[in-house]
């Protein structure tokens, strides 16, 4: 998957316009990053990528390449 | 309350608390017939059951047809049963825009559908005793709306009112059905729950509500045996909330 694409699945998730997020993009920015977009982010990592998230490492994302990171 | 002798399969039986169940009933002279998808929990959770003559068989209750052949086993093998304990559940929790069929369809195999067709094969002629009761973990989840849990909620609600159905159903036959509905209660599947809490200021005032405390499985098991035994003769298609006063505020 092209980080374009990750990106796309990010900005869908969080009901965001296409273009809207950035890799460097703050998540403390995003309004919409709240308690249950971060379930939904730990759900898509687990279903997308086969990669199990917990809260110590959630807690740890600071921008949106930092969960592109993650997904691989 | 006396178990001496009486068999009483148990469905999820290496949960938290499914396993207490196991062991109160053991230590009150049942012979456990333990159900669950892993052998190794099987054998561990067997280890820690007194007395004998204890069973365990390997099912994977998420595929409902594995189910019959497992019971006509059990039955051939253990002879008719006094009581069944539906215990098996997953508590997976997930928001609304991720709750997709195939995720909505996995809980409720495991969690409902597998109940009714366990309640369905030990309800035919030889497969039980005279006073056979029957005995669903559902959940508080069933009576109130909480976030990311529309699977799991959905799943206990089913239990609740196939419940009542099945008690009016085989009441003729002498065979009681009643849930549980446990609040919140120390165990694995809540420990999932918890590892999300600072998510979500919503499971901070619901802990809240619980006044008396965080639950032992041990205090849900307690419930189970009263409704398996005689003692609750006359009580049948009901729910027992055992929620610390969660659901009282």
């Amino acid at each position: 998957m092209t980080q374009e694409e990750k990106i796309a699945m990010l900005e869908d998730m969080l009901e965001l316009d296409g273009g809207s997020l950035k890799p460097e993009t703050a998540l403390c920015s995003i309004d919409e990053y709240d308690s249950m977009a971060k379930l939904s982010l730990i759900v898509l990592c687990d279903d997308e990528f086969g990669k199990k998230l917990n809260g110590e490492e959630l807690s740890g994302f600071k921008t949106v390449k930092d969960i592109l990171d993650f997904m691989g | 309350m006396d178990f001496e002798n009486k068999k009483i399969i148990v469905a999820g039986a290496s949960g938290g608390i499914g396993g207490a169940t196991c062991e109160a009933l053991a230590a009150e002279g049942a012979v456990v017939i333990m159900i669950g998808r892993s052998e190794e929990k099987l054998r561990n959770q067997m280890e820690k059951l007194n007395g004998t003559g204890h069973r365990c068989y390997l099912c994977d209750l998420g595929i409902v047809d594995s189910i019959e052949p497992c019971i006509s086993q059990i039955i051939e093998e253990c002879g008719a049963v006094d009581g069944f304990v539906h215990s098996a559940g997953v508590g997976d929790v997930r928001p609304l825009k991720m709750s997709k069929y195939d995720f909505m369809l996995r809980v409720m195999n495991i969690n409902f559908f597998s109940y009714v067709e366990i309640v369905r094969c030990i309800t035919k002629r030889g497969a039980y005793k005279e006073g056979l009761s029957i005995v669903g973990v559902s959940s508080v989840g069933a009576q109130y709306g909480r976030q990311s849990r529309t699977a799991y909620s959905a799943s206990k609600g089913a239990m609740d009112s196939s419940m009542r159905t099945m008690a009016k159903e085989l009441g003729v036959k002498g065979i009681r059905v009643n849930n549980i509905a446990p609040g919140g209660t120390r165990s694995s599947m809540t420990a999932d729950f918890d590892a999300y809490a600072n998510l979500s200021d919503e499971n901070r005032l619901i802990a809240l509500r619980q006044y008396l405390g965080e639950c032992e499985p041990s205090d849900v098991a307690n419930a189970v045996l009263f409704l398996l035994s005689e003692k609750s003769r006359k009580i049948t298609g009901t729910i027992l909330n055992v929620d610390g006063g969660k659901m009282s505020c």
